[in-house]
């Protein structure tokens, strides 16, 4: 059967929100977590409230459902699931709008008109470019979430493995990082995307694929140090099952780890992409795209520089934000950068 | 936590690194531990800093000095040609070159529109002569005493001359080539018209399988073991004959392209890519007015004016291709070509074409003079043209504008093969692609994405080429939204609801262009047919996969568009003709589209030289595609070149042949232009210094402080 | 030690061997020959063609060696690129080696500049930004780092080029001359571009490494010791620091590659990195799968020569 897409996205984003508020009660209970949360919050107060703002513009268009478009607005398909943010932007078109076709004005508004009604203009086709820029988000946080999802559980599952257990399995995951690591990643990112075709999930795949590498070299060493613990040791001798343990004693104490490199790896994902979009092979309606686009605007004279400003500035400002915050959970986290930065 | 840092805030910093050496060398220059390193190190980087100022010279002039003043016209290049074979090479960027090095027997007339074919290497247009048994038989005569360009192929002529005289049967050797399947020529097809070229082609096959060593033989001798094609005959040094099997006109205009040109038998033998040899690919040896001096792919061309052309040794021939025309028209007359009528060609001695991979900085070298003549990129348009003529910017500049309709057709197909929008559904598809088609503004789309420069197609055939009717208005290009409504309903999608899913007619619309520009532009097709509820999904896929779905049939909507090889109603009609089919055949005919009654008239149009038969055959070919709507005819391309006041005689051909013998230029004017237009602007880097000196200099008397 | 660079190596050509199985997984058998074929040849191109240029490229094989053990891909893949006979380009029929071969220098002469000038900008840079810890200078330079790497390329890239090359015209917008006297003028906007983009990083992690190493115990004892600090530094502190600062530009040596990928194209200069992208676009995969081999030889090499020479700049790496 035929899932709607905007089914899926609905589930999706309801899952992510309800695994937010577990992981915010599971923090709120442990002393360590919640103290380093209320040290990252009195630090880094403006970036996170930024980082906030983009998920919840995020989350506003990745809630969707059908119906309740007003007659009049022709733009849209019948029938066709629109986002709440969509919605908020159904009203937006220009004046003339309310005759449409009498003179064809691109089907709606008109093309590449200065801020002014449209507070950041609007784009050739006479899209409103605030509305874009904003719909960004939603493909940037999905960009970097669903990358990390991909790329974060396969290196803990593998560094974990090969560093708890050794061997010949060991052996396997170093060849494989190995071997991976020593492709330079666009190029490694052009193949595989190329091999497995456009669209965003194999562009997430492909940089979920390049990304893992050095992760998983992380836990690895970590795990190799963590497994010669005492109390691992210990549960070990008192024939504590393998799997447990790894949950009980190796997983949480790779936390932290954890949580820095999603958010580290988060820009650089972000930031990839926007040079896979110019390569024309990165994901349709992100800010990539949208400077690509753009890009060739700026010749025009007069110029037009709204829409390279507004996609531009708003993958810095995420860019931006989300580093400074993993700089700080990083000074808060890890204890050897700690302790040189204060 | 510990506050460690002090430790190296509270040390001897003479030490820690260079900068701060500086800084302490340059401000205090009193330290005496750190004074002469100091000094030494102030010494050496400002040195290097003055060498570096020198050597890199605020210039934006991307050529050499010395070559200011000399008449070299600078173009560019997007991508190199795959290859420069005369026999394979099939695209504007390769016959940039190929055409500017092989002479043909035949040219185009640099003046006239529509195109009219003179002689070139040959002394007349090919005599016709029908043969008693139904056959055709074509003679060319070339003229004597014609040179191939000097080249290390050839032997030893007289001291400092390697070259060797043309004959008809280097035109034969050629189409020998173009015959022979290892060549992998992409114009068998059209050639096959002349008697014994298949039967040549699978000859020559055959032996080589059958006997491996022959096809390490020479390439002459394995054509001349085969015995050659029976239709080719050279019964002089300088006659060829072409005999036809069937009536094909249009034969004379392959004889205007590289592929019917002659080609030495020695360059192709010595240019094997072995040894450190070049390959024929990347080295070609001709008759043109130009020689490839310089070739890398990467980054430049030059061609030089070849000494051993016709048109320089032989300037009392008057040969028509090699004086510049004396008939033309009004245009001709007021931009001063017709001034140049009966000099002797070519002008100018040297053409450098460099690579420029982006647009932008293409244009942007033009505007600052750097490119002789360029397109105008749809970024600059309206600062460059405005009410379709010169803004006052570029007048004052004395840029020139020269406006030509190319001999091209861009389109929307449907994949007749196709259940929803083919010929499976009927009537019922045909309404829908009519009503698709009434949707569609082509006058917003050039608007938009081509500066309207544009003229909307009403059928394949494009202006400047025979059968093309200006007072014909194609019912279905028009925009007519509610019979395009009405035509929905009747073919059982009220208001674009499909009753089989209850929800908007799905349709893909595959594309393989993945830029983001590519994207819009399809964007702007499925935002009209959301008009009539058709929920129209993009597919772009890139180039492999788009063919894949195009081999297997599974697509339905596409964009496409074809550039005229000659100027002749058959090359764009046969788009259509049901043995060029796409999924079945490999062909062009990518719509897939089968019509009987079309076919038989294209058979028919295809064999006839112009005339009022062939005109209504057309006629009635156009109105089957009308109502049969395989194609949204969406416009043919307007060529808009700029050219600046120091160039003379551009005048588009709108076909892939290059001009440069006909062309002008004046230095002078020129170099004066360039430095007027290219003075650089200093003071920021004066006011970046200033904001640099005073971001540093608080932390320098922040370091003095601490030291005290 | 021998026995040492010895497993090294050999760990190195597994290394090789395993990137070639990937490159033919990729390029051999998720995209079929037909499809390079049609690609390279274009649209109106008879089957007969496209049959015959397979057999030209040597595309005419079964893939495995258990379809046919003395003529497949597969073997001819690793015995081709083993041997450096990269063949044909799929998009013009070039040899590669030639292509690379022409690349070679204009690359290397941005590269090379673009690495160097990197680290002796920031390396100093971050000296200072160490130096001036606690100050305004520290967290300001701290703050422009994270600014400059939250910067996309492109931005960098269209920004210089219509800044300094349009609107100032102070140098070339792009092109590229080999002749010394002109070579300058078109490398000084790709190497602003390519510092601007990569000194962030640089300079950032530099910091971290130097604040890290002149912290710790050694240092200490010497300075207790009564050394003098230039020897402090340039004995303790810097040989410290040259293991990651070595690592990182081993690294780079990749990062240049691609990084000059985006640069060459935008610049126009005819290197590896330029080559590459008009692989990509025109699909030219037997191009594509030799810089992607070549880029993953050079970064084993390197990491070889890094992991030996680790032994003679750090007493405390064993071999082990």
């Amino acid at each position: 059967m035929d899932v709607e897409s905007y089914v899926v996205s609905n589930s999706v984003t309801l899952g992510l929100v309800l695994a937010c508020v577990w992981v915010a009660r599971v923090v709120g209970r442990e002393p360590i977590w919640r103290d380093a949360a209320r040290q990252l919050w009195s630090r880094r107060r403006l970036a996170i409230v930024v980082v906030a703002l983009y998920m919840t513009i995020g989350l506003v268009d990745s809630i969707a459902w059908k119906g309740g478009i007003p007659e009049d607005v022709v733009d849209v398909l019948p029938n066709a699931p629109l986002t709440l943010l969509d919605r908020a932007f159904l009203g937006t078109k220009e004046a003339s709008y309310s005759a449409p076709f009498a003179s064809v004005e691109f089907y709606g508004a008109e093309a590449l008109k200065r801020p002014g009604q449209h507070p950041f203009g609007t784009d050739i086709l006479g899209r409103d470019v605030l509305y874009l820029s904003l719909k960004g988000a939603r493909v940037a946080l999905l960009i970097g979430g669903l990358t990390s999802l991909i790329a974060i559980p396969l290196a803990l599952i593998f560094g974990v493995g090969a560093g708890y257990f050794g061997g010949r399995f060991d052996d396997f995951v170093f060849f494989l990082i190995s071997t991976l690591a020593s492709i330079p990643g666009l190029l490694l990112l052009i193949a595989l995307i190329m091999a497995m075709g456009r669209g965003t999930l194999s562009v997430c795949i492909a940089l979920g694929v390049t990304s893992w590498v050095g992760f998983c070299r992380l836990t690895r060493a970590e795990t190799l140090k963590l497994r010669e613990l005492d109390y691992v040791s210990a549960a070990r001798a008192l024939g504590v099952p393998e799997l447990r343990i790894v949950i009980r004693h190796i997983l949480p104490n790779l936390a932290h780890l954890i949580v820095i490199t999603f958010v580290l790896m988060f820009s650089g994902l972000v930031l990839s992409e926007a040079v896979l979009a110019w390569l024309g092979i990165g994901v349709d309606g992100s800010w990539g795209q949208m400077i690509d686009g753009a890009r060739d605007e700026l010749s025009r004279d007069p110029i037009i520089w709204w829409n390279l400003s507004a996609s531009g500035a708003a993958l810095f400002v995420l860019i931006l934000a989300v580093n400074s915050v993993g700089d700080a959970i990083r000074d808060v986290l890890d204890p050897r950068t700690l302790k040189d930065s204060s | 936590m510990q506050r460690r840092p002090k430790a190296i805030a509270n040390s001897r910093p003479s030490a820690l690194c260079s900068p701060v050496m500086l800084a302490k060398g340059v401000i205090e220059g009193l330290d005496s531990r750190a004074l002469g390193a100091g000094i030494r190190r102030a010494c050496l980087l400002s040195l290097t800093a003055l060498t570096l100022a020198n050597f890199l010279g605020c210039s934006n002039d991307p050529y050499p000095s010395s070559q200011e003043g000399e008449k070299v016209l600078y173009s560019s290049f997007h991508e190199a040609p795959r290859t420069l074979d005369p026999a394979k090479a099939y695209n504007v960027g390769a016959h940039a070159i190929t055409g500017a090095v092989y002479d043909t027997l035949l040219k185009y007339h640099f003046l006239k529109r529509p195109l009219e074919l003179m002689p070139g290497l040959a002394v007349a247009l090919p005599e016709r002569i029908e043969l008693a048994d139904g056959r055709i038989l074509y003679r060319f005569e070339l003229r004597s005493d014609l040179l191939y360009a000097n080249d290390e192929c050839f032997e030893l002529a007289e001291p400092g001359l390697r070259t060797r005289e043309v004959v008809a049967a280097d035109v034969a050797f050629q189409l020998f080539r173009v015959a022979d399947a290892k060549v992998a020529s992409p114009v068998i097809e059209p050639f096959s018209n002349i008697d014994g070229f298949q039967e040549f082609s699978q000859a020559l096959t055959a032996r080589r399988e059958a006997e491996p060593t022959f096809g390490e033989r020479p390439i002459r001798e394995q054509y001349a073991a085969i015995g050659g094609v029976s239709g080719i005959v050279t019964p002089s040094r300088h006659v060829l004959e072409i005999t036809l099997h069937r009536a094909y006109p249009q034969i004379k205009y392959w004889f205007a392209m590289e592929f019917a040109t002659p080609v030495p038998w020695e360059a192709v033998t010595y240019y094997d890519g072995e040894e450190g040899r070049q390959r024929f690919d990347d080295h070609p040896v001709g008759t043109g007015p130009y020689i490839l001096t310089e070739y890398d792919k990467q980054a430049r061309y030059v061609l030089e004016s070849s000494p051993n052309w016709y048109g320089i040794r032989h300037p009392e021939w008057q040969a028509p291709s090699a004086i510049f025309p004396s008939v033309g028209d009004e245009e001709d007359r007021l931009s001063g070509r017709l001034d140049y009528a009966g000099r002797s060609l070519p002008f100018i001695n040297r053409v450098e074409v460099h690579r420029e991979k982006e647009n932008i900085p293409r244009f942007n070298k033009f505007l600052q003079g750097y490119y002789d003549a360029s397109g105008i990129i749809k970024e600059s348009f309206d600062k460059v043209v405005q009410e379709d003529a010169l803004s006052p910017e570029m007048l004052e500049r004395g840029v020139s504008l020269g406006k030509s309709v190319a001999l091209d057709v861009f389109y929307i197909g449907f994949n007749l093969d196709d259940d929803v929008v083919g010929r499976l559904g009927g009537e019922r598809s045909r309404k829908l692609r009519q009503a698709m088609s009434l949707v569609i503004d082509v006058e917003e789309y050039t608007r938009i994405f081509l500066n309207g420069r544009g003229v909307p197609a009403q059928s394949p055939i494009p202006p400047g080429i025979y059968g093309y009717r200006p007072d014909y208005d194609n019912p279905y290009t028009r925009v007519d939204l509610e019979q395009a409504k009405v035509l929905m309903t009747e073919a059982g999608y009220p208001n674009g609801i499909d009753p089989k899913t209850g929800e908007a007619l799905r349709l893909t619309f595959d594309s393989y262009d993945t830029s983001t520009a590519g994207m819009t532009q399809v964007r702007f097709y499925t935002s009209a047919w959301k008009q009539i509820g058709i929920d129209v999904r993009i597919e772009a896929t890139n180039y492999n996969q788009f063919h894949e779905k195009q081999r297997n049939g599974a697509y339905q909507v596409f964009q496409s568009g074809w550039v005229a090889d000659y100027p002749d109603p058959e090359n764009f009609l046969f788009l259509l003709w049901s043995e060029m089919g796409k999924s079945k055949f490999g062909g062009p005919n990518a719509s897939n589209f089968s019509n009987a009654t079309y076919d038989a008239l294209f058979v028919s149009m295809k064999a006839r030289e112009n005339g009022p038969e062939r005109m209504a055959e057309i006629r009635e070919m156009i109105e089957i595609l009308e109502v049969e709507r395989p194609w949204i005819e969406l416009f043919h391309r307007e060529d808009y070149s700029l050219y600046h006041g120091w160039v003379r005689n551009v005048k588009p051909m709108g076909i892939s042949t290059p001009t440069y013998q006909y062309r002008d230029l004046d230095p002078a004017l020129r170099a004066a232009n360039r430095l007027e237009w290219n003075e650089p602007i200093i003071w920021p880097a004066i006011v970046m210094l200033v904001l640099a000196v005073l971001v540093v200099l608080p932390g320098i008397r922040t370091y003095l402080q601490e030291r005290q | 030690m021998g026995a040492y660079i010895i497993r090294r190596l050999i760990y190195g050509v597994g290394v090789v061997i395993g990137v070639l199985f990937l490159l033919f997984i990729l390029f051999f058998t998720v995209t079929e020959p037909d499809d390079i074929a049609r690609r390279a040849l274009g649209d109106k191109v008879p089957p007969e063609v496209i049959e015959q240029w397979k057999v030209n490229h040597g595309y005419d094989r079964p893939l495995w060696p258990w379809q046919d053990w003395d003529e497949n891909l597969l073997f001819d893949h690793y015995r081709r690129m083993l041997t450096f006979d990269f063949g044909l380009s799929d998009a013009d029929d070039s040899p590669i080696i030639d292509r690379i071969r022409a690349g070679m220098g204009p690359s290397l002469s941005l590269t090379i500049p673009l690495l160097v000038l990197g680290i002796l900008i920031g390396i100093p840079l971050s000296l200072l930004v160490a130096f001036f810890r606690e100050t305004y200078i520290d967290r300001m330079g701290v703050f422009l780092c994270v600014l400059a790497m939250s910067v996309s390329i492109i931005l960098y890239i269209v920004g210089a080029q219509y800044l300094i090359g349009k609107v100032l015209r102070w140098y070339p917008i792009s092109g590229f001359n080999a002749d010394l006297l002109m070579l300058p003028r078109f490398l000084v906007l790709p190497i602003i571009v390519g510092l601007l983009s990569g000194i962030g990083g640089d300079v950032r992690f530099y910091r971290t490494v130097f604040l890290e190493e002149s912290s710790r115990d050694f240092v200490r004892t010497a300075r207790a010791k009564g050394a003098s600090e230039p020897r402090i530094m340039t004995h303790h502190v810097l040989r410290n620091a040259l293991i990651p600062i070595l690592t990182r530009v081993v690294l780079a040596i990749p990062f240049l590659f691609t990084g000059a990928l985006l640069l060459e194209a935008f610049f126009g200069i005819p290197g590896l990195g330029s080559m590459t992208f008009d692989a990509i676009q025109a699909n030219d995969f037997a191009t594509l799968r030799t810089m992607v081999f070549i880029g993953a030889l050079s970064f084993v090499l390197g990491q070889i020569a890094t992991d030996i020479s680790y032994g003679f700049v750090d007493p405390r790496v064993r071999f082990e």
